[in-house]
């Protein structure tokens, strides 16, 4: 660590580390409600407990990208962030408001939309909150007066995802072009400007894992974001085939959809050729587990999974079904859950005392238990999903009885969720282990050996 | 390729795929009305909209096949349940279903009597949202209906035979009219109507019993009736009927031809 200002990412992460435990609690609740009955019924039935998870996940790791943010932006800019005072403020804020949304879902305070539940005044808070965070970012390239590609892509990605929230405050009478709009925010969001924040970050890791030459990249960077946005972009109509839109979306979201793994195959080729030329050498080889981990679960969990039913012709049949639940799990973790424990991994024996650059057991028992449980999630979602799909809309047999038949893949269901959130409090475990580094001690002098192998001098200056 | 050529590449695929998709998007502001009925889109239904929200009805069903996964679609539920009987399930949903069987219950949703004819009127309208005829074929909320099942058969619209009674059973399959979505034709098998198994041996001893007040003098005159006139002689049961008015809906005398109800009479006819 170079700069003082970079501690700011300890407390980002700290408490993306507390929203993420909590989320999971919330997940296990949730899925236990699928084996039934459920006691809670009256006070915490599923529709809330759901909601939670969903929001606590999409709080978190938007934490996660902006203390990384934090974190990136001085050694890429060579400059202390311009603010520190704001960024704990917008923290502070961002904090209160995703606690007062958590209670208020608990006594049925929501837009009741999915994904998008925040009610109207909390929804100005998320906006007041980015704003405070762009212009703190900004006024710190500014004062700069240097910046990188790799950090202009995850800036750029995160002021777009800003933007995109925006369709989200406007209400519509008519429920067929409300459900249009959310899709420009959630869809946008994950296949693509989320994927360019991912990008940027996985450019900045492997430049330093890999001591990799930025200038080949940076232009490979491009050349990614511009796939995500070819197929991306008009890819949204994957959600549009049944809600009440011309018909024109169906080819088109079929066509450009089913693209959309190709760029996530391209990041992960970018990550493996980037480390392999480095030889897997650099002592944070649990960083180096998350990043190529992130980068090759994307191509699992958001490449092939949402590849499986992107077809209209199948879409057509596992649309509103577990199948969905498989892809969304996959997706979301192996695309934004893991790049932020990329970066916490990489980044924590900069922020910490007392911790080892090449990380300890513990750090390596979580990744595999979290790694190895999220797959068997995506199993049981999966498994369940077919049932689903060939009992209840084949067959034609009545929801609720298919459901019934569906309780052993539940089971498997609580059994793979419970080695992943083992593993999930691990990583949350060894991350509170040792105290933060007090932001008096860092100087340049004494700050943690941030090594790129030996015989790769990074022409990135801090690396 | 140089730094320069990707960028270009970057910004060239951006644009071009941003144009197309916002120049489509003009153009679906212009079908949407047109899709969706919005000249049907009365203030009620609006309101109902809300309702759906406040709620957060989507957190645990689907609507055109969109929100939580642990609880049926709604898309089409007013094609399937007549209003009366989504009232009576609105305002309690534990007389309808048990947790002991199905392992899990729709909470009460502590709705007023105007929120959940709102509600309804929201569903209905969104029922009639013209989606590329999603569901394939209807997602049914709880029964067993494999025994009866038409895969691989051709819908009714595509005449099977010219038999009545093959086409009254094509039509009783398919959606709508949805018949099977509330009755199967299983012994016991009572869905969220009763079952017609043995029909036409029932109708002829209601047609003659105390209770019966309608004009039907045989069977085939009876089962008509309850097609038409749902309301005239009600099932016994408290998940059928509420304050003298069938659960079933009672648009079938004007929605279907009466070459259709005669094909259904005499397909259920059989059922002995
Ligand atoms: C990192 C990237 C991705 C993330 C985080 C992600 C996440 C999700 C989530 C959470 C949903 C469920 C939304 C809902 O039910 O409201 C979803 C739906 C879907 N995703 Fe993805 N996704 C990603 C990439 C992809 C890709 C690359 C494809 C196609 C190749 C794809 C295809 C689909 C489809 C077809 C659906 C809709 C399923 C339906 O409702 O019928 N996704 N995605
Ligand atoms: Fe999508």
């Amino acid at each position: 660590m170079r700069y003082r200002s970079q501690s700011i990412a300890y407390w980002y992460f700290a408490i993306a580390m507390c929203l993420f435990g909590l989320q999971l609690v919330f997940g296990l609740l949730t899925a236990s409600k699928y084996l039934g009955p459920d006691p809670l019924l009256d006070f915490l039935p599923f529709d809330k407990t759901k909601a939670i998870h969903t929001n606590l996940l999409i709080v978190w790791v938007l934490t996660g990208f902006m203390g990384a943010t934090y974190y990136v932006v001085p050694e890429e800019s060579r400059s202390e962030i311009y603010s520190v005072k704001l960024a704990y403020i917008q923290l502070v804020t961002w904090t209160l408001m995703g606690v007062t949304a958590i209670v208020g879902y608990m006594f049925g305070w929501t837009a009741g939309n999915k994904m998008l539940e925040q009610p109207f005044p909390l929804k100005i808070v998320i906006v007041i909150v980015m704003l405070m965070f762009l212009y703190n970012i900004l006024m710190t390239i500014k004062r700069a007066g240097r910046w990188t590609v790799t950090e202009g892509v995850l800036v750029a990605g995160l002021g777009l995802a800003a933007v995109l929230y925006l369709p989200a405050l406007i209400e519509y009478e008519n429920y067929t072009v409300s459900i249009f709009y959310r899709w420009w925010t959630i869809h946008l969001w994950v296949e693509g400007v989320w994927e360019m924040i991912q990008g940027g970050l996985l450019a900045y890791l492997l430049i330093r894992l890999s001591g990799a030459d930025r200038e080949v990249m940076e232009k490979w960077l491009y050349v990614i974001v511009g796939l995500v946005f070819m197929a991306g972009i008009l890819g949204t109509a994957h959600h549009y085939y049944w809600v009440g839109v011309p018909h024109y979306w169906l080819p088109i979201g079929g066509f450009f959809s089913a693209l959309e793994p190709m760029a996530l195959l391209g990041m992960a080729m970018y990550a493996y050729f980037a480390m392999r030329r480095a030889g897997f050498s650099h002592p944070n080889s649990l960083a180096v587990h998350w990043t190529i981990g992130s980068a090759v679960f994307t191509v699992f969990g958001a490449g092939l999974l949402g590849l499986a039913h992107t077809w209209p012709s199948v879409n057509k049949w596992t649309h509103g079904t577990l199948i969905t639940a498989m892809h969304g799990h996959g997706a979301f973790y192996g695309a934004y859950a893991m790049t932020v424990m990329a970066m916490i991994s990489y980044t924590l024996p900069h922020l910490t005392n007392d911790r080892k650059v090449e990380g300890n057991s513990l750090g390596y028992w979580a990744f595999w238990m979290q790694v190895m449980g999220m797959f068997g999630m995506t199993l049981s979602f999966g498994t369940a999903g077919i049932g689903q799909v060939y009992l209840e809309r084949i067959l034609g047999l009545g929801y609720l009885d298919t459901q019934l038949k569906l309780q052993v893949h539940f089971l498997m269901l609580i059994a793979t969720a419970s080695v992943f959130a083992t593993g999930a409090a691990l990583f949350i475990w060894n991350f509170f282990r040792t105290v933060p580094r007090s932001a008096a001690t860092i100087d340049s002098s004494t700050s943690a050996p941030d090594l790129a192998p030996a015989g790769h001098a990074s022409s990135a200056g801090s690396g | 390729m140089t730094k320069r050529q990707g960028r270009l590449f970057f910004i060239i695929c951006t644009l071009v795929s941003a144009t197309a998709f916002i120049g489509l998007t003009f153009d679906s502001h212009r079908r949407f009305p047109g899709l969706t009925n919005e000249d049907k889109l009365t203030p009620e239904i609006i309101r109902g909209k809300d309702v759906w929200h406040n709620s957060n009805c989507i957190n645990c069903h689907t609507l055109l096949g969109e929100g939580g996964y642990y609880a049926p679609d709604l898309t089409k539920i007013t094609q399937q349940r007549g209003t009366p009987y989504l009232t009576a399930f609105l305002k309690d949903p534990s007389q309808f279903y048990s947790e002991e069987k199905h392992r899990r219950l729709m909470p009460n949703p502590k709705l007023s009597d105007a929120e959940i004819s709102e509600v309804i009127a929201f569903l209905d309208w969104v029922g009639h949202i013209d989606n590329q005829g999603w569901p394939p074929r209807p997602i049914i909320v709880s029964g067993t209906t494999i025994p009866g099942t038409d895969v691989g058969q051709p819908s009714t619209h595509t005449s099977v035979s010219t038999d009545p009674v093959a086409q009254g059973e094509a039509l009783f399959r398919s959606s709508p009219p949805a018949c099977g979505a509330c009755h199967s034709i299983a012994p016991g098998v009572n869905l969220a109507g009763p079952t017609l198994a043995g029909l036409a041996t029932r109708a002829a001893a209601i047609i003659t019993s105390p209770e019966y007040k309608g004009e039907a003098k045989t069977s085939a005159d009876y089962i008509r009736e309850s097609i038409t006139h749902p309301s005239v002689y009600l099932v016994p049961g408290a998940t059928y009927s509420a304050n003298n008015q069938s659960f079933m809906p009672d648009n079938f005398a004007t929605d279907l031809e009466p070459r259709q109800i005669d094909s259904l009479v005499a397909y259920l006819e059989t059922l002995k």
